[in-house]
């Protein structure tokens, strides 16, 4: 078991620069994962803490040493990889002692943790087979199994589930979880799948454009985000924002948009500025106008709905102003329809317009 | 119950092509078996019979006895083998760099490498003389080792690295991680995932140095340093040529080459990276 840390780790492929100084620490039995759109550098960096890329600047520790100038097999890392990456003239057996066999381990040692891992990982059937005669399913679960033998200090993960189908990505994400829970060891996990990332992690890296946007617990990264970027990237469906202003409204705040005026929790020290809104479709609430009645809130046409199964996404046109918002499916809302909105007030987000810095 | 299919007239079209191409290529061959079959005064006769009439197999002791045939066997097998295994060593590592690793002059060596393909093999004959002339190696196998080897080596690496770039890097990565260093990943995991393409320049460096004639015409003067070719050669009189010895001695060279093909031919199967990384 090990810490990882990342000292002002940069990456650059001639003029482009991937990776700018991230700092993380990563503690020893977290399970971190790193999320992101494509490209953002997040396996850039995964590769960076396994030796097989080398950063342009920074330090990479593993256990408190400085490990930048040893070999990926000197760093007591073990990797699955996305593609799996078995050795395809080798059976099964043979894939998950590789690694034991050129540590010159005792053939009785390599045996047992061969079965032990195929055992936790079911797969002891398959054991003389080779990865062409396995399903997509059985290769993932032998590529981790060729990672758990090697009992390393930490674990990397680079997008390992992304080539499965959804119902066995489900499945896999289970395992993954009950994994760590049994093994208890440092984990380090790539992904662009928010859900992966927010059921698996004890904390989640996101990244964009190669640059830390904030370190956190799920429950904090979804609830405080750091960023527009981070607010509109975590949750799904994703977060509603709304350009407007803050106004000093007596002792309170008002925020305003063309179409829009909302009374809103805080003072007004902030007024005037220019800020976005940010509000999760779970917390728009919908209601339907009955005939005679008058509205209470804002009154929305509804543009489109969505059936999710037990969930219905709203889109909703309040003057020029979008909004979605995720309602119970019995709800009795039509595309055409008028309803009445209002908004959790606890739930809105404000971010600085220019930067984008939540307030 | 399998429902049999009657044969249709593309099948039958199809098959009967290749039965005919087939013959077509072993048509000289059961010639020259037929011919060396003959007594030496039915040599030029015109008869189509595949076993003649007093067909024997003298010729084929005349060869063994009264000539140095196995000494060109010899010659030839040490020259051949030699050359194809250092030939198939140099080109399976300078490939690997080559596909594997960005260096200055990478693109252009490999381009260069192209060029010499370009080059007619009559054009090289005077500078490779001169060359193994000015290193002493003229009736040496070594001399005629080096000359074989550096002429093939272009299409070996070519072709290797043609073949290396398909295998994933993943593979290679998973094995560092798993604790090689690169020449380790490249023993254990590259080279056996590429036995069809190592095959094939292995086959390639054989097939050029067992046959070749011209260049082994100027680098050997001794007739105890002498390849089959030219020995066979010297079957060839001014005056007579010694057709059942001639044909006996083409019929046994082909053996070793048989023998290596049909080894080669197990390694020589499409697919072995199937199922190691996701298609």
């Amino acid at each position: 078991m090990a810490s990882v840390t990342l000292h002002g780790i940069g990456k650059s492929f001639g003029d482009t620069e991937v990776l700018s100084q991230v700092d993380l620490e990563v503690a020893d039995r977290e399970f971190l994962v790193f999320v992101g759109p494509s490209g953002c550098g997040k396996s850039t960096l995964l590769r960076i803490i396994a030796g097989l890329e080398e950063a342009s600047g920074g330090d990479v520790l593993i256990g408190g040493q400085r490990v930048n100038d040893r070999s990926p097999r000197d760093r007591e890392i073990a990797m699955v990889f996305q593609d799996y990456a078995l050795y395809p003239h080798m059976t099964v057996e043979e894939n998950m002692s590789f690694g034991l066999r050129l540590r010159g381990l005792p053939q009785g040692e390599i045996r047992a943790r061969v079965s032990q891992a195929a055992g936790i990982l079911q797969i002891m059937p398959l054991l003389k087979r080779t990865p062409r005669q396995l399903s997509g399913g059985q290769r993932q679960r032998v590529a981790i199994g060729r990672a758990i033998v090697r009992k390393p200090k930490v674990f990397l993960f680079d997008e390992p589930l992304s080539n499965l189908d959804a119902k066995l990505r489900e499945e896999m994400r289970v395992e993954i979880a009950k994994l760590h829970q049994k093994l208890r060891t440092t984990v380090i996990y790539v992904t662009h799948d928010q859900i992966e990332a927010m059921t698996l992690a004890n904390r989640i890296a996101i990244l964009n454009k190669g640059r830390l946007q904030q370190v956190g617990a799920p429950e904090e990264v979804f609830g405080q985000p750091a960023n527009t970027f981070v607010a509109g990237f975590i949750g799904s469906p994703t977060m509603n924002f709304v350009d407007g202003a803050i106004e000093a409204n007596g002792t309170g705040a008002i925020f305003r948009a063309k179409t829009l005026c909302l009374n809103i929790p805080g003072d007004a020290a902030a007024h005037g500025a220019s800020v976005i809104l940010g509000i999760r479709p779970d917390h728009v609430w919908v209601s339907a106008l009955e005939e005679g009645q008058a509205a209470q809130g804002i009154v929305a046409d509804v543009e489109v709905v969505e059936l999710l199964g037990s969930k219905k996404n709203l889109h909703l046109l309040i003057g020029d102003t979008r909004l979605l918002a995720s309602v119970d499916a019995s709800i009795p809302v039509r595309a055409g329809d008028s309803v009445s909105v209002r908004l959790k007030t606890g739930a809105i987000r404000l971010f600085d317009k220019a930067s984008g810095n939540r307030l | 119950m399998v429902e049999r299919r009657a044969p249709n007239l593309r099948g039958l079209v199809i098959h009967g092509l290749i039965l005919f191409a087939c013959l077509v290529c072993v048509f000289p061959l059961l010639r020259i078996f037929s011919v060396s079959l003959r007594p030496g005064d039915r040599i030029i006769s015109t008869d189509l019979a595949l076993i003649p009439a007093g067909a024997s197999f003298a010729a084929y002791g005349k060869v063994l006895k009264q000539t140095n045939f196995l000494l060109w066997l010899w010659n030839s097998l040490v020259i051949t083998v030699t050359t194809s295994i250092i030939g198939v060593s140099l080109a399976s590592t300078a490939a690997y760099a080559f596909s594997r690793f960005r260096f200055p002059g990478s693109k252009l060596g490999l381009a260069l490498l192209l060029g010499t393909q370009m080059i007619p093999a009559g054009m090289l004959i005077l500078p490779l003389f001169l060359m193994i002339m000015r290193l002493h190696l003229t009736n040496t196998y070594l001399g005629m080792v080096i000359a074989y080897s550096v002429s093939s080596l272009p299409f070996s690496i070519w072709i290797l690295k043609g073949y290396y770039d398909t295998i994933p890097r993943s593979l290679e990565e998973a094995a560092l991680v798993d604790g090689t260093d690169h020449f380790g990943a490249f023993l254990r995991i590259v080279l056996p995932l590429s036995m069809p393409a190592l095959s094939i320049a292995f086959l390639f460096n054989f097939t050029q140095a067992w046959n070749e004639y011209l260049v082994a015409r100027v680098i050997l003067t001794n007739s105890l340093m002498y390849t089959w070719p030219l020995g066979l050669f010297g079957l060839q009189g001014q005056y007579l040529t010694q057709w059942g010895m001639f044909s006996a001695s083409a019929l046994l060279v082909t053996i070793p080459v048989l023998g290596v093909f049909l080894y080669s031919s197990k390694w020589l199967i499409s697919g072995l990276t199937l199922g190691g990384v996701k298609g």
